[in-house]
């Protein structure tokens, strides 16, 4: 009988919190009106606001879902965990998984019902399964709480990006980190004392990229000079964007924004793309490219690289310094660096969201009671200027010094990366600095503050380049989604196989139509049409 | 025509017989086989034991070395400072005790409740024996599935817990099987002699049927014991601190981690990939203790699966 009565008004309650939702998103703000917080504040601040130190005016426990990597596993004693609990009188809880089963564990986290409060590690996209469970916060219903991120939005004009997180109910799940530019880590690397030997200059685009290589297999006819790591997919990545198509690691979704046409196209099937497997295709047949760079593991590129059996690879600014530099130096006077992204044939372009992995915040919290100073102490944590210098550098005085022109250094007997080579303590070991659940984005000043010379010379680099416009959001509903994930992976498969076979010259370019053919025979244009269609929906709504 | 002697002739039915059943033996294509099996059982044992000699050759070989791909069977540039390095990790360590004490406990209470059900299910007299043993199977091919499993699990407040390691999946039915195969193999007028001379059930089952039940005990502890110690999913799934996770955890995180951290991308721009020699070493220290183990229960191995097996 009890349960009866109960139930009845759980579904009143629930009714009326779809109109009062439903009211909000047609003002079509991340307003947050119709939310109602009473009863909602124990512990938060009434005058919190972007620059404030936020501090929970009683102690709080908040339990976060913390991402254990092995080079810096977690320790109690950090002196992180202890700044955090007394600047901001909240005590971190962290449930510890290991970093090689994360998504796993945060998946049955979440659909056990029993996600900690704060998700963390969630990169956009990664929260799709999760929306219609109704198990995580629409966060943009209550950005008003949090002063700090929605001023960097604005800051840093980023609204259009937090746009592409939009789910079809017009609301976005994940709070991402902000980056204020964009950042790209991959490129090539070269063996530079090889080019000097060559007289050759660093190539500055794709096609001085084919006559180095030409010019060093050249000098070495039994070698090929580029044989690469990561399956293929980072140079097919950097390279696609300056095709002006999407491929590699970019290849998320089989859709790609044609700014021209105003609408989405195949991404697999554009000429673009054509374009770059013909190019891949040339390298790979002229033995400039080894043909296992798109099978071989990582070890096996990084050998052949070290060995002087190949001359270029591709690189992020670790891999060099933990990859390359001590495996190849027992070839006397052998260097290596990375090159300038390549341009294009559509020009010196970068495409790039300045959207990173952020977190989720379960549900549950929006019926606690500590509900807004739980996401006051997210905001301030997260993306308060002082915090983001916090969980980077430490504690000013005792990680870290910085002097008058704002410039820090780390104290003498504190290493991180290239830093203090040989100081007892480590920056992310032995303090939680520098970590990936708590530091990333932010001021490109302080992303860039502990670069090498020659990263933050590489950064300059891209500076110049032209930044790509992004794709609009086109959400699907939860029905379109199903019937979507019916085509989505038979089609990226093909892409993928046939995208191997013709740069390795299985098959024949002359194919190409057939090969579209056989797209369209998996639903290629209904899959397109169900893309624009949803983009067009939410245009309407949304504007 | 000369008569034959009777002895000669036997003799002569004999001879053929001799040197056809050893020439069975000895017959080219017999020789031939021989030959062909050493050499395909040696290449297996080489393809068995190269990746572990390999390993253990780069747990003493240096860090560049390995990259270059120079390390085979012999370590190149001999060193010991990895052992040390891994050896002075006190999160090793912690996690290695937690694995010897998960491993203790779990193939204990698996044992005993494994050779209970065993025993009982062995016995034909019981009434509701189709059923027990019907419960048991029904396991192995159907069961609730992940998420209600860790919603069980977690409810009845066993994560966190030692117990969440040690109690889910105590029983496995496929030993439970063998179990009462060999149980039921046993003479059931040994246990009558003995039920005459006085003893109970519990008795008969200690004094009489354990003691003679040496091999498959040592069979079973074998098995619960290689699994308990390889395990790292229960671990994974209910426990939330880092201090009391088994090395497996600790070990997949490491290699796990660190070849996803280089191959997924611009996941971790900090992410430094372990060094290889560091992985193999902590290989070689997780298999040591189970390698070392396994000769001297090994004999016990094959007499304990084989009895039962075939009903007198």
């Amino acid at each position: 009988m009890r349960t009866k009565w109960k139930r009845t008004l759980l579904t009143a309650v629930a009714g009326s919190l779809v109109v009062s939702l439903a009211a909000c998103s047609e003002e079509g703000g991340d307003a947050g009106s119709g939310v109602n917080l009473d009863g909602k504040k124990t512990a938060s601040m009434a005058d919190y606001k972007a620059g404030t130190q936020f501090k929970a005016t009683e102690p709080l426990d908040v339990s976060l879902l913390f991402l254990d990597q092995s080079h810096y596993p977690m320790k109690e004693d950090w002196l992180l965990w202890k700044e955090i609990s007394q600047r901001t009188n909240i005590t971190v809880k962290p449930t510890v998984v290991p970093y090689s089963d994360y998504d796993q564990k945060r998946g049955l986290l979440i659909s056990s019902g029993d996600a900690p409060t704060i998700i963390s590690k969630t990169y956009p996209g990664q929260e799709e399964p999760f929306v219609s469970s109704g198990a995580i916060l629409p966060v943009s219903d209550y950005v008003d709480l949090m002063p700090n991120f929605k001023d960097k939005v604005e800051k840093w004009k980023l609204q259009p990006e937090l746009n592409t997180l939009r789910q079809e109910d017009g609301k976005f799940y994940v709070l991402p980190g902000l980056h204020e530019k964009v950042q790209q880590d991959y490129t090539l690397a070269f063996r530079t004392d090889e080019l000097q030997r060559l007289d050759l200059q660093a190539p500055k685009n794709w096609d001085e990229v084919y006559t180095v290589l030409k010019a060093i297999k050249a000098a070495h006819p039994d070698v090929y000079p580029l044989s690469d790591r990561f399956e293929g997919k980072s140079i097919l990545n950097i390279a696609a964007q300056t095709f002006g198509a999407q491929a590699g690691w970019g290849y998320v979704k089989n859709s790609i924004w044609n700014e021209d046409k105003q609408q989405f196209e195949f991404a697999g099937a554009t000429p673009e793309y054509k374009q770059l497997i013909e190019f891949f295709g040339k390298l790979v047949k002229e033995g400039l490219m080894d043909p296992e760079s798109f099978t071989q593991k990582d070890d096996a590129a990084i050998q052949k690289f070290a060995s002087g059996k190949s001359f270029a690879i591709s690189s992020n600014a670790q891999n060099i310094i933990n990859d390359y530099r001590p495996n190849v130096s027992k070839i006397p006077g052998a260097t290596v660096a990375k090159i300038p992204v390549p341009a294009g044939p559509k020009g010196d372009v970068l495409r790039g969201s300045r959207l990173e992995n952020g977190l989720m915040v379960s549900a549950k919290l929006a019926q606690s009671d500590k509900f807004v100073a739980t996401m006051q102490f997210i905001d301030w944590l997260w993306y308060a200027d002082e915090a983001q210098e916090f969980t980077k550098w430490g504690v000013k005085g005792t990680t870290y010094d910085k002097d008058a022109s704002g410039k820090r250094t780390l104290k003498p007997e504190v290493a991180f990366g290239g830093m203090n080579v040989g100081a007892p303590k480590n920056l992310q070991r032995d303090f939680g600095f520098q970590g990936g659940v708590f530091s990333y984005g932010g001021p490109t000043e302080l992303v860039q503050s502990m670069f090498t010379e020659e990263e933050l010379a590489f950064q300059k680099t891209l500076a110049n380049k032209k930044q790509l416009p992004l794709a609009p959001p086109a959400p699907l509903n939860e029905e379109e989604r199903e019937r979507a994930g019916l085509w989505e992976t038979p089609l990226k498969d093909l892409v993928t196989q046939s995208t191997l076979q013709f740069i390795l010259g299985q098959r024949d370019l002359s194919t190409w139509d057939a090969y579209v053919k056989e797209l369209e025979a998996k639903g290629m244009n209904d899959y397109i049409e169900l893309v624009n269609t949803a983009h067009k929906r939410y245009k309407e709504k949304n504007g | 025509m000369v008569t034959t002697d009777p002895t000669r002739v036997m003799e002569r039915l004999d001879k053929p017989a001799g040197p056809r059943r050893t020439s069975l033996d000895d017959s080219p294509g017999y020789r031939v086989f021989r030959v062909v099996n050493t050499i395909v059982l040696l290449g297996v044992v080489a393809v068995t034991l190269y990746p572990f000699v390999n390993i253990v050759a780069q747990s003493f070989s240096s860090e560049v070395y390995i990259r270059t791909g120079q390390v085979n069977l012999v370590p190149r540039g001999f060193n010991l400072d990895t052992y040390k390095l891994v050896a002075s990790d006190p999160a090793f360590w912690n996690s290695y005790l937690n694995t010897v004490v998960y491993t203790v406990t779990a193939t204990a209470i698996s044992i005993v409740l494994t050779t209970i059900y065993a025993y009982v299910l062995s016995k034909h007299r019981l009434k509701g024996r189709g059923l027990l043993v019907g419960i048991a199977v029904f396991t192995m091919f159907f069961n609730g599935g992940l998420i209600p499993n860790y919603v069980l699990v977690n409810g009845l407040g066993l994560t966190n817990t030692i117990w969440a390691i040690v109690l889910p999946n105590a029983i496995s039915v496929f030993n439970l099987l063998v179990m009462k195969a060999f149980f039921e193999s046993l003479p059931s007028e040994l246990e009558e002699a003995a039920a005459i001379d006085g003893l109970n059930t519990y008795g008969i089952l200690l004094r009489i049927v354990l003691p003679l039940s040496k091999a498959v005990l040592a069979t079973m502890i074998l098995f619960y014991a290689v699994a308990n110690w390889n395990s790292w999913f229960q671990a994974f799934l209910y426990l939330d601190r880092a201090d009391l996770f088994p090395v497996t955890v600790y070990l997949r995180n490491m290699i796990a981690g660190a070849t996803s951290a280089t191959s997924v991308g611009a996941v971790e721009a900090n992410a430094v990939a372990i060094s290889a020699n560091i992985k193999a070493v902590t290989m070689v220290l997780t298999v040591l203790p189970i390698v070392a183990v396994y000769p001297f229960i090994q004999r016990y191995f094959v007499s304990g699966v084989m009895l039962g097996a075939v009903k007198q």
